[in-house]
């Protein structure tokens, strides 16, 4: 499956580099390729994370010393911020597993027309742009809210969804659960059905057989997931920003750079912790998949049976869904509401509606959303081609120690994108572009490296598993037919691989849409503002609020028609191909 | 173990507008090895998943001592079933796998430990409990899917073609130690196989299924010797088939005429049905082959052909015969130092009127 | 990879030419603001671009700072004066005397409108007040506020929304015009009782009457035009000046060794002329212009505050040297105090509240001497006047945070701070939850 959700979703999923290709040393075409892509690597991720774990280890005048970790942790409020993140972004996995754990297993399990619907859930939430949704839920969900009004009006309760961390968990878990969602699909469906009615056989059914045989055999696309969305949530800043939440890491870091400067320590101390524990979590996660590949589907055999739902059962089962996908549109349709709003007040619905705002926003913001659409585009663009190169590497040469470049390009995950952002800041300090006199910092090319670096992963991820799926047997006929290697790839691989490539493509493009966590550091100038800046700069006075939500609006748009046409094109082009594929690898 | 009967009583089942099982009647006798035959898209596999409980019949019944259990869920039945691959959970120790079903069953911790013991003992695997299946070959894998179903002594042992992901040798070797633990068991046991050699050299009964519809039921040597059918014949075993039609049967002119060959004259030991059109079916091992002039045995059928290719498959030498326009097999069995037949030379077949059987289409 | 260096050199040429001709403005005024002012002042001046490059006051300063010569931006536009001190005090700009309006009176109040050194001029004025939701308050029946001191009230306790001094330069101004108004320790008595009925310190000063726009609060302390802007685009909002109020101008400066000084003098002079003080009065700005309602050619909507009157009427003559030498003491005693500390303060204060209303049904000098403690727990701050006039203990704040010495002494006394503010306001609770017992 190369959906881009599925390729965001299956990014933990570690594959082994199969059959060794035999080659009479490493061609220097190879060395060229892995030292551009190495080049990138370290001019755009490593060194600047280096800088920022440099500066947290020295003095003013460069003498190494621990005493600003010293400093973090002797100060209560770091270390409620660290503990808080730390509760935060554990309930949040918890929440969004609990979501979406059994919305999985509805979609794997039952034959139902709601597949669609699940589908939907699992895309949609990853296309909100952070802030605009948290306004939103605001308006909903918050103590002066839609729900709480018409609650307290019926029965004089109030529901402190939003107050405190709790309106963090709350909109992170909505937010992230798809990675949960699309891991755990894919691995409910690779499970051989067998396995189940072997168990069914000795006598195993209901919540028992899923406890003790399915949910087992899945953990490795659950642990996937959940990891995945501590990590996010761990280093999120946008939500908590909106949310007035500060007693955490991610918005400490934010406040002490933009307050104090880029030369503040503490800053760099925190990113240094919040990068630790990213990869601790991701090194942990990793530790507990390894061994446990259980991609059993067999030669003939098929995956688990599908079951009718009984009348009964396809109500709860249909309000189950129902309730989740109200639950999660609501950012959206919040966002529409204020966008099409005149005055929304202290009432569950705004007072008059108006298209004004959408006439401000197509005057004003051409720019930006030309801006959304280049900067993204490059930096997909730029991904699949590192993506194809570094999985070519991987799996077709000798390269040594090529699985550094894996490593390498997938531990940018875990680089939260304000930490990635003071990186570039610090390090290009001063740099300017040849021949003007440019700060390179104060260039939209930073802008477009920062997605590009910080989306890799899911390209990467993409293109490893599109090429897996080609059998070398291909590329070597069409060698022993006179192709070079350049040719062949150009010819035969790049063209089966199509699918995949695409996949990468739209999941770097429509996760760097709406990142703002970066952007905001490395904006300089309006003109430069891609769209989710934008919407920051609205939403910073009265008259923006509208305008805010309609670009908020165009954003989700935008990036749902990118998904869904993509979808389309990948299904069309694995059909048009994956027999051949699929026939190589029996 | 309690031997029981497993019976089929007009069983119909359709996914769909598709019949996948049509009307099948079937006998298995208490403590019997039976084997399903039949090519892929047969109904076997199916007939044995419906057995199990994975798939319910739209009529018919399907008893079990005598008990009607197409109602039963799989998980009530108390049927062992052993899945062509085998379905080990990867995630549970050899020993975690064998005792599932006792601990399914709630039996406390010391019976578990002791049972799962002895069925890790039977199949011969005691050292191996607490090894993960991808540490074990696809033979030692087998066992402890036996193992597994063994434990909970059900009533039915289900094989789906067992031996199909084994090779050669091991596979040889497994049918024998299958045959012998249920022997000792004693365990009503049906067997799926595509392969005929597999069904003949270890059921006692066998049924081959064609198309959803059971085609013959009998012994291994019954079937090879008095197929009903061509089907059947040309499964079980190779047969020779020459579409004909009999003249005069029972006087001594009668002949058998052949498509494209012509009046063979028919001895008159040989008994036919007369005047219809009958396919004359012979094994290639029954065949007599002798250079062309040589003397013919006036008791036998003879036809004159010419060698067209041979085989070397070390037991026998198998030679192409064309007569007329059918290619006939014959097969010769090989010591060192035989005469062969050359390639291009004209031949005698001959038939013993034992051997001859009358099939219809 | 080829497609990067054509990117590159694509960018470096559409970078250059965009250089010619363009005004770089930093500034923390929203968007629909720059936006007019950014399409009058082209189209008055056609071949000159306006590039805004938008930071809160406190970002902003610390870019220029970090920026060498020749790359800064042109323009600094802000509403904090303190933060023009800052940047004046790193010689950081130039003179504008000459740009200045002659028909801009010289002070307003008592306050110089443009800097006497000529370093910076007012571009607009403003000052603070109270903004509330009228549905709110309706819905949670509270009385309309009229003075800081009303907040102080149990009644609003919970309604109340402040954004912190340390990230919002205008709360910075309001809280030093309270400490000003009332002195050191009783301006932060009072600030600390408003801080305990709070539901919410912002993580920017917009947060505050945005939130009072949707309703999420009742009450909140903001500057004059959010509260006339929000009342302007329909919300159900009211804004009112308290008495200890200050008027004081929003500034713009010419930033020393910006790119293209000569062209920026042009906008800065357009912004302080009377055509670009009237673009102050679009609803959606809502702004007071440095011109008296007499020199505005009868432009002025009706009803509009007169900043003049406003600033007779106030008590306060804001000192902004004091503000200056104490800014970092400020910001850093209310966030580590108030700001990361708020629950614990509004349980205490929630805890007196409703000691004193038991109280006030049935007296009782034992629990009275207790409320007295306890509020005297919760509401004296760690720092006292006399601490705070101390050079050397300002000193210490005004360094470099670089140093990691500094930056430990620092640390240490904000942990300090912390963890008193913490345990008083613990014992306040445990006092007062003991005085409600009796």
């Amino acid at each position: 499956m190369n959906t881009p959700t599925a390729a965001a979703g299956g990014l933990q999923a570690r594959p082994r580099p199969g059959r060794p290709v035999a080659a009479v040393g490493v061609r220097p075409g190879v060395w060229l390729a892995a030292a551009l892509v190495l080049g990138f690597l370290l001019l755009f991720m490593v060194l600047p994370v280096g800088r920022v774990f440099y500066t947290a280890f020295v003095e003013a005048d460069g003498t190494p010393t621990v005493g600003h970790f010293v400093a973090f942790f002797s100060q209560g409020l770091m270390k409620e911020s660290f503990l808080n993140s730390l509760y935060v972004a554990s309930v949040s996995s918890i929440f969004a597993a609990l979501i979406a754990v059994p919305l999985a297993y509805f979609t794997v399990r039952f034959d139902f027309r709601g597949a669609i619907l699940i589908q939907t859930l699992g895309v949609l939430p990853l296309i909100m742009p952070p802030f605009v949704g948290a306004v939103a839920m605001q308006l909903i969900f918050g103590r002066s809210g839609s729900l709480n009004l018409l609650l307290g009006e019926w029965f004089g309760v109030t529901l402190p969804i939003m107050e405190g961390l709790n309106g963090v968990i709350f909109v992170e878990s909505i937010h992230y659960f798809p990675f949960i969602l699309m891991n755990l699909t894919v691995a409910l469906r690779n499970i051989d059905g067998a396995m189940e009615e072997a168990a069914m056989n000795l006598g195993c059914r209901g919540w028992r057989l899923f406890w003790r045989v399915i949910f087992p055999l899945a953990l490795p696309g659950f642990v996937a997931g959940a990891s995945l969305v501590f990590v996010k949530v761990f280093d999120d800043l946008g939500t908590p920003l909106v949310l007035g939440q500060t007693n955490l890491l991610a918005p400490q870091a934010y406040l002490r750079i933009t307050q104090v400067g880029l030369e503040d320590p503490m800053g760099y101390v925190i990113s240094v912790i919040m990068i630790v524990f990213s990869i601790a979590a991701m090194a942990l996660s990793a530790r507990v998949l390894k061994g446990r590949d259980y991609a059993t589907t067999q030669k003939g055999g098929g995956s688990i049976r599908r079951r009718r739902l009984s009348p009964l059962g396809a109500l709860a089962a249909y309000a189950w869904i129902g309730a989740v996908l109200l639950i999660v549109l609501s950012p959206h349709l919040g966002v529409l509401l204020l966008s099409l709003a005149q005055v929304w007040s202290f009432s569950p619905l705004p007072d008059a509606y108006t298209l004004a705002h959408y006439a401000t926003v197509f005057q004003d913001s051409s720019g930006m959303i030309k801006n959304t659409l280049l900067y993204c585009s490059l930096a997909a663009g730029l991904d699949v081609i590192l993506g194809v190169t570094i999985a070519y590497l991987i799996f077709r040469t000798t390269l040594p120690a090529r699985q550094w470049l894996d490593w390498i390009a997938t531990a940018s995950l875990a680089v939260p994108g304000i930490v990635l952002a003071i990186g570039f800041l610090r390090l290009y300090k001063g740099i300017t572009l040849p021949g003007t006199d440019t700060l390179l910092t104060s260039t939209w090319v930073m802008i477009m490296l920062a997605y590009a670096v910080r989306r890799l992963p899911y390209a990467l991820r993409s293109c490893v598993a599109a090429l897996q799926q080609v059998h070398v047997s291909l590329e070597e006929a069409a060698e022993s037919l006179g192709a070079t290697k350049l040719r062949t790839i150009r010819r035969v691989l790049v063209p089966l691989m199509a699918g995949g490539i695409l996949a990468g493509f739209v999941t770097s493009f429509i996760t760097a849409a709406v990142e703002l966590s970066a952007t905001i550091l490395l904006t300089s100038a309006e003109s430069q503002a891609p769209m989710s800046y934008g919407i920051y700069l609205y939403m910073q006075s009265v008259a923006g609020r509208g305008p805010g939500a309609a670009l908020g609006v165009l954003a989700i748009v935008v990036v749902a028609i990118g998904t869904y046409l993509s979808h389309g094109v990948v299904e069309r082009t694995q059909s048009r191909f994956a027999p051949s594929a699929k026939e190589a690898q029996a | 173990m309690k031997k029981v009967s497993v019976q089929c009583r007009h069983v119909r089942l359709s996914y769909g507008s598709t019949e996948v099982l049509k009307d099948v009647d079937l006998d298995i006798e208490p403590g019997e090895f039976f084997a399903l035959l039949g090519p892929s898209g047969s109904g076997k596999s199916t007939l044995l998943r419906l057995i199990a409980g994975f798939s319910r019949q739209q009529s018919g019944e399907v008893l079990i001592d005598g008990v009607d259990i197409s109602a039963q869920p799989p998980w009530s039945r108390n049927i062992g079933m052993v899945f062509q691959s085998y379905a080990l959970w990867p995630h549970l120790s050899v020993w975690d796998n064998v005792a599932f079903g006792l601990v399914e069953r709630r039996v406390d911790r010391a019976t578990v430990r002791h049972k799962v013991g002895a069925a890790l003992e039977l199949v011969g695997l005691s050292a191996f409990g607490d090894r993960r299946p991808n540490q074990l070959s696809g033979g030692q894998q087998q066992r402890v899917a036996l193992a597994r179903t063994i434990v909970i002594e059900p009533q039915v042992l289900l094989l789906d073609e067992p031996l199909s992901n084994l090779d050669k040798t091991l596979r040889v070797q497994m049918r024998q130690e299958l045959l012998s633990m249920q022997r000792r068991l004693g365990l009503t046991t049906i067997f799926v196989t595509h392969d005929q050699e597999e069904a003949m050299t270890t059921a006692d009964r066998m049924a081959v299924l064609d198309q959803g519809v059971v085609q013959q039921v009998g012994a291994p040597a019954t079937l090879y010797d008095d197929p009903v059918n061509t089907f059947v014949a040309n499964f079980v075993g190779t047969m020779n088939l020459l579409p004909g039609r009999v003249h005069a049967a029972g006087t001594p002119a009668a002949t058998l005429q052949v498509d494209g060959v012509g009046d063979l004259p028919l001895p008159a030991q040989m008994s036919a049905p007369a005047d219809e059109r009958q396919m004359l079916g012979f094994r290639p091992q029954s065949l007599q082959m002798t250079d062309a002039g040589a003397a013919r045995d006036p008791q036998w059928l003879w036809m004159s052909g010419r060698v067209e290719a041979s085989e070397f498959l070390g037991e026998f030498t198998r030679y192409r015969v064309r007569v007329g326009p059918h290619s006939v097999a014959v097969d010769q069995t090989h010591h060192a130092g035989q005469h062969k037949f050359a390639v291009d030379g004209d031949v005698s077949l001959g038939l013993a009127p034992s051997q001859l059987r009358w099939l219809s289409d | 990879m080829f497609k990067r260096m054509l990117v590159a050199s694509t960018l470096a040429a559409a970078v250059f030419a965009a250089q010619a001709g363009t005004v770089t403005v930093v500034t923390s005024f929203p968007k629909e603001l720059t936006r007019i002012y950014k399409t009058a002042f082209e189209k008055a001046n056609p071949g000159i671009k306006v590039e805004i490059l938008n930071k809160n006051t406190i970002q902003g300063i610390a870019y220029v700072r970090e920026l060498p010569v020749g790359q800064r931006p042109d323009i600094f536009w802000a509403s904090a004066p303190d933060a023009f001190e800052v940047l004046a005090g790193q010689k950081l700009l130039d003179n504008v005397a000459a740009l200045a309006n002659k028909a801009a009176p010289a002070k307003v109040g008592n306050y110089p409108i443009n800097n006497p050194q000529g370093l910076y001029l007012g571009q607009a004025l403003a000052g603070y007040g109270l903004m509330w939701n009228t549905r709110y308050m309706a819905a949670n029946k509270l009385p309309a506020p009229h003075q800081w001191a009303d907040l102080m009230k149990p009644v609003y306790f919970g309604h109340v929304a402040i954004s912190s001094p340390s990230r919002s330069g205008t709360t910075h101004l309001t809280v030093e015009t309270m400490l000003q108004g009332e002195g050191w320790d009783k301006g932060w008595h009072q600030v600390l009782q408003i801080a305990g009925n709070c539901a919410a310190v912002t993580e920017r000063s917009f947060g505050v009457p945005d939130g009072v726009n949707n309703g999420q609060f009742g009450i909140g302390l903001v500057v004059d035009f959010f509260g006339l802007a929000g009342k302007y685009s329909g919300f159900p909002v009211e804004f009112i000046y308290p008495d200890v109020t200050a008027v004081v101008p929003a500034n713009i400066g010419l930033v020393a060794g910006g790119k293209n000084a000569d062209e920026a003098k042009k906008f800065i002079a357009f912004a302080v002329s009377q055509e670009g003080q009237q673009l102050l009065y679009d609803p959606k700005i809502s702004r007071l212009p440095i011109l008296p309602p007499e020199a505005m050619d009868g432009k002025t909507p009706k009803g509009y505050p007169n900043p003049f009157e406003i600033a007779k009427r106030a008590k306060v003559h804001f000192n902004s040297d004091l503000s200056e030498s104490r800014y970092n003491v400020v910001s850093a005693l209310f966030d580590q105090t108030i700001t990361f500390r708020l629950k614990e303060l509004q349980a205490a204060t929630k805890a007196i509240h409703a000691a004193e209303a038991a109280l006030a049904k049935t007296p009782n000098p034992k629990a009275a001497a207790l409320l007295k403690e306890a509020r005297d727990a919760a509401f004296t701050p760690v720092v006292d006047a006399g601490k705070v006039a101390d050079r050397e203990f300002l000193a210490v704040f005004a360094a470099s945070k670089k140093d990691a010495a500094v930056n430990k002494r620092v640390t240490a006394l904000e942990d300090h701070w912390n963890t008193s503010a913490r345990q008083n306001y613990e014992r306040a609770k445990a006092l007062a939850e003991q005085a409600l017992a009796r």
